[in-house]
């Protein structure tokens, strides 16, 4: 980005501006308990903002048309809704982020809080470390942008087909095995087990004469995996990007027959499968990481007082545009099912505590304690909500809800109290503060405390006579409890996880949230179901594999003619067969030979459906297996007897949710 | 390299990506298009994944105040935010459209080139008469359109006519006895364009002494050598050129009469009870393109709608595809009002298209009796009959086997068989190129 000078200074200006709410931005965020990566921010301007969005939130890509789609439509974007405010933050140490100069300052600090929580579950999701501790993507993408970049402008190398070949690879870049930590496949060593077998007898420290009589280059030649024996790969293997690179050729049009591939063809599949397993981690995530970052940004921002009073109007509105359009919106599920988490772990910290009263029981929890008394109980000191220079004398420097050596400064005055009130607090004052069931938003949460919570709760209890009272117990309520849980969380698991072990019935009923399916009946989308399960059946397809069916290698070696057997690993929903039989057309370019699919179709014939339709019934499909093979002319597809495919066709999970006594 | 590199590739991409001209006039939806824009979709999102089958996969919703109960419609699934934006995956949309505009002109040399016709429009009506070169030429009219370079050309041939060698006549009046008037007759035969009066002034100047110079005029022209008149113009220069009015010409303009390419197609539809849904989608997909083409490839295009069952009346365009009635159905009403119709467009000025389509059913005896003699006498470049019948042939459907077999051979009269939307473009490549091998 070049700038000139006046445009530098301009932006100098700007980033003058906002230093001090960078640094106070890290530093609530610390004082609330993350603990993010540092940031670098960046001030850039409306244009080079655009640019940023369509390459991914980087600086340099490779060439290629989709960021000139992703930019052409940004641009039409913004022509409806205005340039608003984005945040973009790299998953880097240091992360990077991009501010845009034409935004508002409370656009910024809402940027800048929404950054800081990102920073903070890039450097703690233990799924962000799979593919690298101290992660530097701009160097790896600006240098992968080189590479192709110099096999483009290779005279030796078409342009067009370089840019078909990365059109053949992007059409599996989800085909990886992304539970797995990302490793390279190095140069020309297609066999690497064989490598690691040298490795160790060399590392058993045997004599020369030892190696060259019993483990000699035959013996170490048959431990090579079989390829013809008709099983090869052993194990299907989910990873098809890494199993083309290694075992893929690419078809040769002038003689008709595959040939290895291109030094540039090699690694440009590397490359792009190793900017794959660098984006899966956030594509895995993003209800969680986008729920957690809005979590706290509001936190921040409204509750903390971030956003000053004539900015808070301009924040709320923005605010609510990201959170509230319309239908299902990802970000905000993860938003509140984080609260719901804080929510539910306080909830239960006070249940278990309240269990702790002598002679309270979960029989006679309600009879023995009043809720709505509970929760006034809880309500935060008075004066860790009169914070301010006027009142600091109130506080006690011994007070663990206090931030001792921050109270003698501000005493000094060093600090400004009346505009960051939380610098004088520790983080369990924050806590205090922050309380979530005493919020007006949460009323009525903590009432629907059942007996059989209480009985589950109370089942793993001992030590169930600590307090006399329940004044006392009240007294002893961890409040930290709902964040403390949070940043565990946020610690271990991906969406999939979070959203299978934290969604209850509670939370949907009460976030309203629904499944629906599309009925032949009516031949529209219909509502069909508002039970937890349903519900998150439903979101598993949508976040399991990236929202994608499950594609693996079944069989390199296929009818023992090298062919390639892709077998789709099918969970009750069909695939979409046309782009199927598009993307084997594509595979069959990285692996030189002809390429099968094999998968299960749902049939329904018309008189069936008519049939059904005259009763108000909805018909039940039946499910076929069906072989797709493209030679490399023509996609061919024939019908296989169901043994052939029954491997496939799972059986624990169905993920329709129509009701029973809908079907025919 | 860069983003604007990438942009334009992905114009290059989109443009080669949009829907194959076949595949939309087959399957496309056309009902995006206007008659003067052609709109065929772009799928944004090019690039196929293994995905689920949308309507298999069904999906979550959250309602905005409540929940819907199962079996509440919940409208079409909206696209998410954040399915694209920020984490490097920008096509992960699907289904997006965008409309990949052409107007008829651009549509008709892509048919042209997709189907290999080579339909060239015949101008007709003369529409202006306007100034060509200035090539014709009068002799008046305003100054600067004189034509200097011929009036110049014409003073030159004039002075070269009438220039002659004055010394050598005057040698001739030195001849020894002789006079002026046997100069003036030598000189006429020698072709010298001398005067008399010239020759009579020079004599009576000339000094007596000289008069007897030469003993001959044998004599004399041996010894003295005449000059050419381009010598002497080569010699003297040349002095004046004599220009004459007689000798000016203007320039004029030529006048070009330009003939307009104008088209007028009749639009015939059966709309009577048998002619149901699916038939009726077949008849707009096969008209509509060809109303593209032909806007594309005329000036000036107009179009007649006609709808029948048995009776005819003129319709408006967008009336015309979805018009049902119930009655029987007589074809030859139609090509009555048609004939009556295209009084206003005189053959000598419209290249003329009738189009009919139906599903060639027709009242008895009414094809052979009043259609084909009506088809006969209505001059147009194309008459065609397209049958649209879905699911075969219906016994009594006969009109387009008629028409066929009385007209076969020859090259204004093109029948088409569309049984579903893959004989659509086989369809209009028979009607359009029976015209063209007309050439």
């Amino acid at each position: 980005m070049s700038d000139t000078d006046t445009e530098r200074r301009r932006k100098q200006r700007i980033a003058e501006g906002l230093e001090e709410p960078v640094r106070e931005a890290n530093a609530l965020a610390r004082k609330l308990g993350l603990d993010p990566f540092p940031v670098t921010y960046w001030i850039i301007d409306y244009d080079e903002m655009n640019e940023l969005i369509a390459y991914g939130g980087f600086q340099e890509r490779y060439p290629h048309w989709r960021w000139g789609m992703s930019y052409d439509r940004q641009q039409k974007q913004n022509q409806f809704l205005g340039g608003k405010a984005f945040e973009i933050v790299n998953n880097d140490n240091p992360s990077h982020a991009f501010l845009q100069e034409s935004n508002a300052l409370a656009d910024q600090k809402a940027v800048i809080t929404h950054v800081e929580a990102h920073a903070d579950f890039f450097k703690n999701n233990q799924w962000f470390g799979l593919f690298a501790d101290d992660p530097n993507a701009a160097a790896m993408l600006a240098n992968h942008a080189d590479t192709i970049e110099s096999y483009m402008d290779d005279p030796e190398v078409d342009r067009e087909a370089v840019e078909e070949w990365i059109d053949h690879v992007l059409c599996l870049e989800d085909c990886i095995d992304q539970h797995r930590p990302f490793s390279t496949i190095d140069g020309d060593q297609p066999h690497r087990e064989l490598e690691d077998i040298a490795d160790r007898l060399d590392s058993l420290g045997l004599s020369e004469e030892v190696r060259r009589q019993v483990f000699d280059e035959e013996w170490l030649e048959s431990q090579r995996p079989e390829e013809e024996s008709g099983s090869f790969p052993a194990e299907p293997d989910p990873d098809v990007l890494s199993f083309l690179r290694r075992h893929g050729m690419a078809y040769d049009e002038e003689s008709g027959r595959a040939v290895e591939y291109e030094d540039w063809q090699r690694e440009t599949l590397e490359l792009l499968r190793r900017e794959a397993y660098y984006f899966a981690p956030q594509k895995m995530t993003k209800v969680m990481n986008e729920g957690w970052a809005a979590y706290w940004e509001s936190m921040m921002m409204g509750e903390e007082g971030f956003a000053e009073a004539d900015e808070f109007i301009h924040y709320a509105d923005h605010q609510a545009q990201v959170l509230n359009s319309p239908g299902f919106n990802p970000y905000k599920l993860g938003k509140e099912l984080w609260e719901y988490i804080e929510n539910a772990t306080n909830r239960r910290e006070v249940a278990e505590t309240l269990l702790r009263v002598e002679g309270v029981t979960w029989r006679n929890f309600h009879d023995r304690v009043d809720l709505d008394e509970v929760r006034a109980a809880l309500e935060p000191d008075a004066m860790l909500d009169r914070l301010g220079a006027a009142t600091l004398d109130e506080l006690d420097p011994d007070d663990p809800r206090v931030d001792a050596e921050a109270l003698e400064s501000a005493r000094a005055g060093d600090v400004d109290v009346d505009r960051y009130p939380w610098k004088v607090l520790s983080y369990e004052g924050l806590c205090e503060r922050h309380y979530s069931l005493v919020k007006p938003q949460h009323r009525g949460f903590l009432k629907r405390l059942t007996q059989s919570d209480l009985e589950r709760i109370a089942r793993y209890m001992f030590d169930d006579a600590r307090y006399a009272s329940v004044e006392e117990a009240l007294a002893n309520v961890d409040r930290c409890a709902g964040w403390n849980r949070m940043r565990e969380i946020r610690e271990s698991h991906n969406d999939v996880t979070f959203l299978d072990e934290f969604l209850s019935q509670e939370f949907v009923e009460q976030n309203h949230y629904f499944t629906y399916e599309f009925t032949h009946t009516t031949r529209d989308y219909r509502a069909t179901s508002t039970a937890v399960e349903d519900v998150k059946k439903k979101l598993m397809l949508q976040f399991t594999n990236f929202g994608k069916p499950t594609v693996v290698v079944e069989d390199a070696n296929y009818n023992n003619r090298n062919e390639l057997l892709l077998s789709h690993q099918y969970n009750g929903v069909m695939l979409d067969q046309r782009q199927a039989r598009q993307v084997l057309e594509r595979v069959f370019e990285l692996w030189g030979r002809p390429v099968n699919l094999k998968t299960i179709v749902k049939q329904l014939d018309d008189h069936d459906v008519e049939v059904a339709r005259r009763r108000d019934r909805e018909p039940v499909p039946e499910e076929v297996g069906v072989l797709v093979r493209y030679d490399g002319d023509s996609i061919s597809s024939e019908e296989l007897p169901w043994e052939a495919v029954e491997h496939l066709a799972a059986t624990d999970v169905d993920y329709d949710t129509k009701p029973d006594e809908w079907l025919a | 390299m860069g983003l604007r590199d990438d942009l334009e590739r992905y114009r290059e991409v989109g443009e080669q990506r949009r829907q194959d001209l076949s595949e939309f006039i087959q399957y496309g939806d056309l009902g995006q298009s206007l008659p003067d824009e052609v709109k065929i979709p772009i799928k944004i999102v090019d690039l196929p994944a293994f995905e689920y089958d949308q309507l298999d996969k069904g999906g979550v919703g959250q309602g905005d105040g409540g929940t819907p109960q199962p079996g509440d419609p919940v409208g079409q699934p909206q696209p998410q935010p954040g399915d694209g934006d920020e984490d490097g995956d920008p096509g992960e949309e699907g289904g997006e459209h965008e409309y990949y505009e052409m107007d008829p002109e651009e549509f008709a040399q892509e048919l042209d080139e997709e189907l290999g016709l080579d339909l060239e429009p015949k101008g007709k009506k003369v529409v202006e008469e306007t100034e060509g070169d200035y090539t014709d030429i009068t002799r008046t009219g305003p100054a600067s359109t004189l034509d200097f370079e011929r009036l110049f050309k014409q003073g030159l041939k004039r002075k070269l006519a009438m220039e002659f060698d004055e010394n050598y006549i005057e040698e001739a009046l030195r001849v020894e006895g002789w006079g002026p008037d046997e100069v003036y007759a030598w000189a006429r035969e020698q072709n010298i364009p001398v005067s008399h009066a010239w020759i009579v002034d020079a004599d009576s100047n000339l000094p007596d002494e000289e008069r007897e110079r030469w003993s001959s005029v044998e004599e004399m022209t041996e010894k003295v050598e005449r000059e050419s008149t381009v010598q002497r113009i080569r010699r003297k220069g040349l002095k004046q050129v004599p220009f004459r009015r007689e000798d000016e010409r203007y320039r004029y303009p030529e006048i070009v009469e330009e003939k307009e390419k104008n088209v007028v197609v009749v639009n015939i539809r059966d709309v009577s009870g048998s002619m149901r849904e699916k038939k009726r989608e077949l008849v707009e997909r096969v008209f509509t393109p060809l109303d593209w083409y032909l806007t594309g490839k005329y000036d000036n295009a107009e179009f007649v709608y006609i709808a029948h069952d048995a009776d005819a009346w003129q319709v408006e365009r967008d009336e015309f595809f979805g018009i049902r009635s119930g009655g029987g159905t007589r074809i030859s009403s139609a090509y009555e009002l048609a004939a009556e119709l295209l009084e206003e467009y005189p053959w000598s000025e419209w290249n003329r298209y009738v189009f009919a389509a139906g599903d060639s059913e027709n009242s008895s005896n009414d094809t052979e009796e009043r259609v084909i003699p009506l088809m006969e006498q209505i001059p147009a470049n194309l008459h065609a009959y397209v049958e649209t019948q879905p699911s075969g042939n219906a016994i009594n459907a006969t009109h387009a086997e008629e028409v066929e077999r009385h007209f076969d051979g020859t090259n204004d009269t093109a029948v088409a068989y569309v049984t579903g939307p893959e004989d659509v473009v086989d369809a209009i490549y028979t009607i359009l190129s029976t015209e063209a091998n007309d050439e």
